[in-house]
């Protein structure tokens, strides 16, 4: 369990955070979005024990970051936006060295090394140089290292910055699987699909301000009660938006372009079939009838103004 | 509490993984990297030669000129290797992994150390062999003399190490770190000295602290009372050439690493995160 409370963070004039809370529980995958600036770094830093926060903390587990920053380092794993990696080791070495940080035991560093290769699906490299690895591999690399400890808590900041496509649905797929193994896992990006793919539970933070915090639909719901439909059709575009507004379940309707009506809806399912049979009936010629549904990246653009500190 | 200590810094220090990245950097073919492949066949090659012309000449070269030169080679080399020991790793942006992870300033510092000293004895090991040639191949060596000499080159090596990680810790580039050692070193083995032998002229060069402790000028003192040619009546007490030298460029390197590891200053200056008088601080 992460409980952050009240985390601030001032640098003289300027708050960076300010007074953030919520709390997340195992195998919940947290989605931290925000524009460059935002203040999700600074949050991922203070919960990381790299920067002292100016005021509040966060507890993982029982263990405060202020008053036991050694305790939640052991039970945590941090990979930073950039790879942070040492030329002239081996991938296991390097993978054997963070081992030997996070005190696993020299006999079980063979048996953990392998699987978090495994999980990486990085076996084939284990002897390689890690400056001779691609960057995707480097970015997987990576992530083993924060593994090797079995950590309750994640914290992945733009772990998907620069790479490829392939490399980007790998690492959603082993992301996913880690909030499967219940693990803790808070990802800060700006890309928000990827984001709305396999994260559970999201952040939206402004000028490091927490706007909205909660499950995707949650958020999605409350920042667009109703439902819209956008329905097209040849003609009679006007007497079809009054005709629809007589209908159940429709809270407005208005024409939005030549042959586009957006209905909004807080109907329910049979009101919704209703919708589209009547219109029919009336005589309009409907070619297209669908739910306009926002997405993360409409609630972003809804909550946020584009402002930073 | 003592073997505790021994056994965080040293035996179980995970940071000892720099004597591999040392070892591999500098003394083996297999890091990958062709420029390091070239720069250790020409020092091998030029060892070869060395080795060859002291064998050629081993009675008539003082054992203790070749300390001096593996002295001056390798008060180059050091700075050369550790000037990236933290910077470097503030620079590579690794300092944050290490920083975040569960490991103590001073695992940190005595890491760095322990791999450049590695790296800096196998260096000096393999200069024993041409002092050792030209030790034999002189009848008049004084072993003992020898002996200090050695070790108070080696002491002043693991100086300059400390000196190079301090500053490392200090400094946010390592090239910065590399500038103020040689700057510093320059002053205080030629400038300094220069100056007071010019000033001062030859007398009491012995109450003179620049020179007392200079290391070269120490070993030089060392080698007038031995070898072929030299005044062997002229003999010196190691009492005062030698011993106190080596003693005060270790109690130095010891006090140079506490203190890096105490004032280890951040890159960023906000990442200094641990609470007063926690006991991992």
């Amino acid at each position: 369990m992460l409980e952050v409370k009240g985390l601030r963070k001032e640098y003289g004039g300027l708050t960076a955070v300010q007074g953030i809370s919520f709390t997340l529980k195992p195998g919940d995958i947290f989605g931290f979005i925000g524009s460059n600036g935002a203040g999700k770094t600074t949050t991922i830093r203070m919960i990381s024990t790299l920067l002292e926060p100016t005021a509040g903390t966060a507890v993982l587990n029982g263990a405060d970051i202020r008053r036991n920053p050694m305790e939640v380092r052991r039970m945590l794993g941090y990979m930073p936006d950039f790879f942070g990696l040492y030329d002239d080791v081996k991938v296991w070495e390097y993978l054997d060295f963070f081992a030997a940080i996070y005190q696993v035991p020299p006999k079980k560093r063979p048996e953990v090394i392998d699987s978090v290769l495994e999980l990486t699906n990085l076996t084939v490299k284990k002897q390689a140089f890690v400056q001779s690895l691609s960057r995707g591999m480097q970015q997987r690399l990576c992530l083993a290292r924060c593994l090797v400890h079995d950590p309750a808590l994640l914290l992945l900041d733009e772990p998907a910055s620069g790479l490829d496509p392939r490399a980007r649905a790998e690492l959603k797929e082993l992301i996913a699987e880690l909030g499967r193994m219940g693990k803790i896992v808070i990802v800060s990006s700006h890309i928000l699909p990827e984001l709305a793919d396999f994260c559970n539970t999201v952040g939206i933070i402004e000028r490091g301000e927490l706007l909205a915090f909660g499950p995707v639909s949650q958020i999605v719901k409350d920042i667009q009660p109703h439902r819209v439909f956008s329905i097209h059709m040849l003609d009679h575009l006007d007497s079809a938006s009054e005709h629809a507004k007589t209908l159940p379940g429709v809270s407005d309707a208005t024409v939005a372009g030549e042959h586009e009506l957006r209905v909004e809806f807080v109907g329910d399912l049979d009101d919704q079939a209703d919708l589209l049979a009547r219109l029919i009936q009336l005589g309009y010629r409907v070619t297209s009838f669908r739910e306009d549904s926002a997405d993360l990246e409409d609630v972003f653009l809804k909550l946020t103004t584009g402002a930073v500190n | 509490m003592i073997q505790d200590r021994l056994r965080t810094l040293v035996t179980q220090n995970p940071m000892l993984i720099e004597i591999t990245r040392f070892r591999r950097r500098y003394f083996s073919y297999s890091s990958g990297n062709s420029m390091n492949s070239v720069v250790l066949s020409l020092v091998l090659i030029c060892y070869a030669g060395l080795v060859l012309i002291v064998a050629q000449n081993r009675d008539s070269i003082n054992p203790i000129s070749i300390v001096i030169f593996e002295t001056g080679l390798l008060t180059l080399f050091a700075p050369m290797m550790l000037y990236g020991a933290i910077a470097g790793e503030r620079e590579r942006r690794s300092w944050d992994l290490l920083l975040a992870a569960p490991i103590t300033k001073s695992q940190i510092v005595a890491g760095k150390f322990l791999g450049a000293a590695g790296a800096l004895v196998i260096a000096v090991a393999m200069f024993q062999l041409p002092i050792l040639i030209a030790a034999i191949g002189s009848r008049e060596t004084n072993w003992w003399f020898l002996l200090v000499a050695s070790l108070d080159s080696l002491t002043f090596l693991l100086l300059v190490c400390a000196l190079t990680i301090f500053f490392s810790a200090r400094v946010k580039r390592g090239l910065m770190a590399l500038g103020a050692v040689l700057a510093i070193l320059a002053t205080g083995l030629i400038v300094f000295p220069t100056f007071v032998e010019v000033a001062g002229g030859s007398s009491s060069t012995v109450t003179n602290p620049t020179l007392f402790f200079h290391p070269f000028y120490v070993m030089a003192q060392l080698m007038r009372t031995i070898g072929p040619g030299e005044d062997a009546g002229n003999a010196i007490s190691t009492l005062q050439w030698g011993w106190p030298q080596s003693f005060v460029y270790f109690a130095l390197t010891i006090t140079l690493l506490a203190w890096a590891s105490n004032t280890l200053s951040f890159a960023e200056n906000e990442v200094k995160f641990m609470p007063q008088g926690d006991k991992h601080a």
